[in-house]
């Protein structure tokens, strides 16, 4: 990938495709391999009589089920698969997600507190923002969706990219520990 | 105990039931509320509107099922502004799980609209597994990447995949994802193959994006379901994303109540811990 | 210090020259694309400058690390876990094993799992994916010998949970609705379950330690948690909590990036106020 990226040449750009072709090739069977991986973890639970065994046997199913329609049946707009996906998967994934809107309004209600000067900034902004981002807040005052758009722009902005080239830098400090090996605890080697 | 003592320790639960109040009510009566459209996504309608008729543009749908309340109105609003403008879209779908169908569904149901033919006007690849290969491996040969399209029909055999080698025959690139793909197109395909990008994200998303915005690698944004209803009312196609922005807009104005609310009972309770306490206000 | 800031000018002007140069081309030819040494120099000058202190940290110097309250406190909510009698719970993150924050997220676990093995605290490792459960699996056993615990590993301490991260955020919330663990940390990658994962252990009550370089994440961590890492602090925990000359020596040098990096961005935000001396930088900074 390094070479392919300063380099240049026919040469360099054949082993570049063909490295991405085996690239795809490796990462199709790893999502193979996740799928024996799961089968295997839930068939010894089944098998092992462990207490969560009714779930594993319910995933078990589950799977079977998908993947057969999938398989025999197709995954086209009509088929099983797609009817299974779009009508228990996809309102089950957006359920899931949906929890957060009442999470973020619990977790709103009990930490935003103007406890101190900067978090009295906080707070103020925020209000601020969620008031400007909707049609509401225009009737209040007409600039504050000027002001909404000029703290998401100039400010978030600025801090958003302070995080990003720190945690860059500490992305490759770290991967440059790994492969020189002084970082080996996550392979169990303290 | 008082009022403010109470509502310091409010049972989460009364909470939960009035945001599921604010969103079933605009749900059932909705406000009609008009949304004003914001500078960024008046720049991605402005890069996708100027394109000439006949271009060919790569549509990448990287999103989970999950997020599709905020992502689905964006592809639609955006495959209904490029079908109209008889842009050329070639789909694809780096999010294995629901990406490729969720594609197939609204591509389908988009082109139908303006009388668009699978195979001419528009494909979807559909999914391959290791997004960086796909990425890279895309600049050379789409082919090598992707032998068939997520129909199985051999790309050789679709009019327009036979124009379409690699991403030098492709003039733009319109990308709604909720995950970190967006950083890797910015990063793997802007940045090598100086490909122009605009980009639909979530609304958490939206804030880490706008640098991208202001550095030029992305020539637009479209933030949440706030950035669909944009696009839509520009789009000239009011749908899901504005009857979802009633619904946003008072759970916005609830959350607000509650921190506000939350914050006078920490004042108007904080004297009564520091008496407790011994100390003086 | 004379030798190091020489290099890295002569370097910089170099760069300037050859980006500027090169960048003219109008079709580049060449086995090599010059239109992008600077992101080859600034690797280079990044690589030596972590290497050049990791060797000053092996002849003894001391560096010093300004405290982390996070970290701090891992020891404290494995202490409370043990007194409490309840589980500490570890979430390496959502991420795979080739992603850096998973990494960093398992290096800090082997940490913490030595400090439960010290006090003897149940701890439970919940992965999402399968090669991160085994790279866990590893990483608790070691620690659990490194600190003289012989006994085999708990079933329950290492578990493998279905590959999508809803419902692993759904299994997270009943197991810490069940067990109620007196310590929750958070260390790796997270996207949209980081909120469901932390108001769940709020609502256990468990002390809670979360680290992420997702900046989308880290509002909804510092919300609901009592400490936060934040990007570049998460990777640094590792070695923070190792306290090992080497790895204090590759913050330093990340750190003397970080300063050289500054004064870029200061000098580019100079120039482009001035109106004076923009091409310098662009040619700089620019990739093609």
């Amino acid at each position: 990938m390094v070479v392919a990226f300063f380099g240049r040449g026919v040469v360099v750009d054949a082993v570049s495709d063909e490295a991405l072709r085996w690239q795809t090739i490796v990462g199709g069977i790893a999502l193979l391999l996740g799928v024996f991986s799961i089968v295997q973890v839930h068939w010894r639970r089944v098998a092992t009589r462990h207490e969560d065994r009714v779930y594993s046997a319910i995933l078990l199913l589950c799977l079977a089920v998908m993947a057969g329609f999938g398989v025999f049946g197709g995954v086209g707009t009509g088929s099983v698969y797609d009817w299974l996906f779009e009508n228990i998967q996809s309102p089950m994934m957006a359920t899931m997600f949906s929890m957060l809107a009442f999470f973020i309004a619990s977790a709103g209600y009990r930490a935003f507190r103007a406890r101190s000067v900067p978090s009295a900034i906080l707070l103020v902004t925020a209000i601020i923002v969620m008031l400007g981002r909707i049609p509401m807040g225009q009737y209040l005052y007409d600039g504050l969706p000027g002001w909404a758009t000029w703290i998401m722009t100039v400010p978030s902005v600025a801090v958003q990219r302070g995080i990003i080239i720190g945690a860059a830098l500490g992305a490759a400090s770290m991967s440059l520990r790994v492969l020189i090996g002084i970082e080996r605890t996550y392979l169990g080697r303290g | 105990m008082s009022f403010w003592q109470l509502m310091q320790r409010l049972d989460r639960r009364i909470i939960y039931t009035l945001i599921f109040v604010s969103v079933i009510i605009p749900t059932l009566f909705p406000l009609k509320l008009p949304t004003a459209v914001t500078p960024e996504t008046m720049s991605f309608f402005n890069a996708v509107d100027s394109l000439p008729a006949g271009s060919r543009i790569l549509f990448p749908f990287d999103c989970w099922p999950s997020t599709r309340a905020e992502t689905e109105p964006m592809a639609v609003a955006a495959l209904r502004h490029c079908f109209r403008k008889n842009l050329r879209v070639v789909g694809l779908s780096n999010v294995g799980m629901g990406g490729p169908s969720v594609l197939e569904n609204v591509m389908n149901r988009i082109a139908e609209e303006n009388g668009k033919v699978y195979g001419v006007d528009y494909v979807n690849l559909g999914y391959k597994a290791n997004y960086q290969a796909v990425l890279l491996g895309m600049g050379s040969s789409i082919e090598t990447i992707f032998p068939a399209d997520h129909r199985g029909t051999r790309l050789a055999d679709l009019p327009l995949m036979r124009e379409v080698p690699n991403y030098d025959s492709l003039v733009y690139t319109v990308i709604v994802s909720d995950n970190a793909m967006i950083d890797y197109w910015v990063s793997l395909v802007n940045a090598r193959y100086s490909m122009p990008m605009v980009a639909g994200v979530t609304a958490v998303m939206a804030p880490k994006q706008m640098s991208y915005v202001q550095a030029g690698q992305l020539q637009g944004l479209l933030g949440g379901m706030k950035g669909a209803a944009e696009y839509e009312t520009l789009v000239g196609a009011v749908d899901k994303a504005n009857r979802g922005m009633d619904s946003q807009s008072l759970i916005h104005l609830l959350i607000i109540g509650f921190i506000v609310l939350g914050n006078v009972g920490y004042f108007m309770t904080r004297n009564d811990k520091r008496e407790y306490h011994g100390e003086r206000g | 210090m004379k030798i190091l800031s020489t290099t890295v000018t002569t370097l910089l002007v170099f760069n300037i020259w050859a980006a500027t140069a090169f960048a003219q081309d109008a079709a580049p030819t060449g086995i090599f694309r010059f239109e992008r040494i600077n992101i080859l120099i600034a690797a280079v000058l990044f690589s030596a400058a972590v290497l050049w202190y990791i060797r000053r940290a092996v002849n003894g110097e001391k560096f010093y690390i300004r405290p982390l309250p996070g970290l701090s406190a891992v020891d404290e909510a494995v202490g409370r876990a043990t007194e409490m009698g309840r589980p500490v719970v570890f979430i390496p993150g959502t991420g795979e094993l080739d992603k850096i924050q998973t990494i960093a997220g398992l290096s800090v676990l082997g940490r913490v799992a030595a400090a439960t093995a010290r006090c003897r605290t149940p701890l439970r490792v919940p992965v999402l994916y399968p090669l991160p459960m085994a790279a866990a699996n590893e990483v608790v056993k070691q620690a659990y010998l490194d600190e003289g615990v012989y006994e085999p590993l708990d079933p329950q301490t290492v578990q493998y949970v279905a590959g999508e991260s809803f419902s692993y955020s759904a299994r997270i919330g009943g197991m810490m609705l069940r067990e109620k663990p007196a310590a929750a940390i958070y260390m790796g990658e997270f996207s949209a379950e980081s909120l469901l994962i932390a108001e769940m252990g709020q609502a256990a009550g468990a002390i809670q330690i979360a680290g992420t370089a997702e900046p989308e994440q880290l509002p909804f961590f510092i919300a609901s948690c009592d400490y936060t890492l934040i990007g570049e602090e998460f990777y640094a925990a590792s070695a923070y909590l190792s306290g090992e000359p080497k790895m204090l020596g590759a913050l330093r040098g990340q750190d003397l990036m970080k300063i050289v990096l500054v004064i870029v961005i200061l000098g580019g935000v100079a120039s482009a106020t001035i109106g004076w001396g923009e091409q310098i930088w662009r040619s700089l900074l620019q990739t093609l």
